[in-house]
């Protein structure tokens, strides 16, 4: 019988990156083939995480930029694509202040990131920023769903400077989240109270959206078969 | 206690805490307001976002995707319009098979299909795929041009021209096609000197060679005979010096348009 494996049904990674987050990269590497439900993946599982498992400053920003990235994307993908001008003129001054804030962030972060910004992952949007009905319900929740992640996030930053110019971040993607609402004739505010959301419910809930997807091979080390 | 219940208490503590760091209270009663200047200034932010751009100028931008889902382009964006070709989801070389995105379109039904162009003979051929059928759309800001009279290739970035290099070109036997390709995928570490170190697979066919292994696609490759270079000596793919193909995988990402004139 062929034993399954976390690799098996991970299959964007997006628990093996958790993982290596939480207990680094060899426990990661070593639970990549580990049989699910395995006595050796399990105690490696309880055992206690290692002193360096605090969620740094660095991983922090890199799944913000990570996020950042997916949102730019999105935007832009729709605007060169034609679905933006297609809508009307208000949804077009929307979508597209929009993506120049998300694009404005991704520079941003990777600037201070610098050599350890993560490399840009790939991203399928399948038809959700094909159309005007899509696009509109993906940006309303993907906007909602940045605010409740950087509520979540910014507590756990260290650097009190950092935790000040995120907060500058998470004020304008509340704008963002507000300015969608409106868009689609829903409430701006619909709470007197935003629910913080940790990394590992993002994380989840951007892994449910399937947006990120493994990088397609297209290099490979075979002798060329071409005309000559 | 519930969440938010638990925020709305922290936060009466916190406009407390405030109240009273910023007042003092004499032996009156009277509340004295400190001055603002005696609070701790605000930590200085670790960056400054920049005027946000727009997004520039599209002219240059190219899309391709990866075929997820082996399927069948059409001549028309409707499932019942006839087949032009399959498509797999694999190349010959075992990478991803990749298409050209041309345009975007959506059916009566609400499905959308992408307008590209494909791999296939005749040369030019393009068709109509459902969206669901490829992967995530990636952008190019680059453009390969191959002149066949001037035995030259030219790669252009954002419209401007970042590398020049002689180039072999098919013999008149064995001609490399003209028209409008894109690159489909890298090949290196192989052991063949007579592709040089680097070998690009385009969408391109030879119309001459179509019994040749693996459907007789043109390649861009270096070569073991750079004193061919330039010339009429191929079976119709594109041959290099090594030096210069070696430039070109520094800056030519797969799905680069091709043009070759």
């Amino acid at each position: 019988m062929t034993r399954l494996t976390l690799e098996a049904i991970d299959r964007d990674e997006a628990l093996l990156e958790a993982v290596a987050e939480l207990h680094g990269t060899t426990r990661a590497g070593f639970l990549r083939t580990a049989a699910l439900g395995s006595a050796a993946m399990l105690s490696t599982l309880m055992a206690p995480p290692a002193a360096t498992a605090k969620v740094t400053d660095v991983a922090i920003l890199n799944f913000g930029l990570r996020f950042e990235r997916l949102q730019a994307t999105f935007y832009t993908q729709a605007d060169e694509l034609g679905t933006i001008a297609r809508m009307s003129d208000a949804k077009q001054q929307w979508a597209r202040t929009l993506g120049a804030h998300e694009r404005a962030h991704v520079r941003i972060i990777k600037q201070v990131l610098g050599p350890k910004a993560g490399r840009r992952p790939s991203f399928d949007f399948g038809e959700d920023n094909a159309t005007d009905a899509a696009f509109t319900r993906t940006a309303v929740a993907m906007e909602d769903l940045t605010v409740a992640l950087l509520t979540g996030i910014v507590p756990e930053v260290q650097d009190r400077r950092l935790t000040a110019a995120l907060l500058g971040l998470l004020t304008v993607e509340a704008r963002h989240a507000a300015w969608a609402r409106h868009i689609v004739g829903s409430t701006p505010a619909p709470a007197a109270f935003d629910e913080p959301m940790t990394l590992a419910a993002v994380r989840g809930a951007v892994a449910r959206t399937r947006f990120i997807v493994r990088q397609p091979k297209m290099t490979a080390h075979r002798r060329p078969r071409f005309t000559g | 206690m519930r969440p938010v219940a638990a925020l709305g208490l922290t936060l009466l503590g916190a406009v407390a805490a405030v109240t009273a760091a910023a007042a003092t209270v004499d032996s009156t009663g009277t509340v004295a307001p400190v001055a603002v200047g005696a609070l701790p200034l605000p930590p200085t932010p670790a960056f400054t976002p920049g005027t946000p751009r727009p997004l520039g100028s599209v002219r240059h931008l190219s899309h391709w995707a990866p075929v997820r889902r082996a399927t069948i382009a059409r001549s028309a964006p409707d499932d019942a319009a006839p087949a032009v070709a399959a498509l797999a989801t694999t190349t010959p070389e075992g990478t991803r098979n990749a298409v050209a995105v041309l345009a975007v379109r959506q059916d009566g039904h609400g499905a959308t299909w992408l307008h590209v162009r494909l791999p296939v003979l005749p040369n030019g051929a393009t068709g109509w795929v459902r969206r669901r059928a490829l992967g995530g759309l990636e952008t190019v800001d680059t453009r390969l041009e191959v002149d066949l009279a001037r035995l030259r290739l030219t790669l252009y970035r954002e419209g401007r021209a970042v590398l020049r290099a002689p180039v072999g070109v098919g013999r008149d036997s064995r001609p490399t096609p003209r028209g409008e390709f894109y690159i489909r995928n890298q090949l290196t570490r192989y052991r063949s000197a007579a592709y040089g170190p680097v070998a690009f697979g385009t969408s391109a066919r030879s119309s001459t060679a179509t019994g040749w292994p693996a459907g007789g696609f043109v390649g861009i490759h270096g070569t073991d005979r750079s004193d061919l270079v330039p010339g009429r000596v191929s079976h119709g793919c594109i041959r290099m010096r090594n030096p210069d193909v070696v430039e070109l995988a520094k800056r030519l990402p797969v799905g680069t348009p091709l043009t070759i004139h």
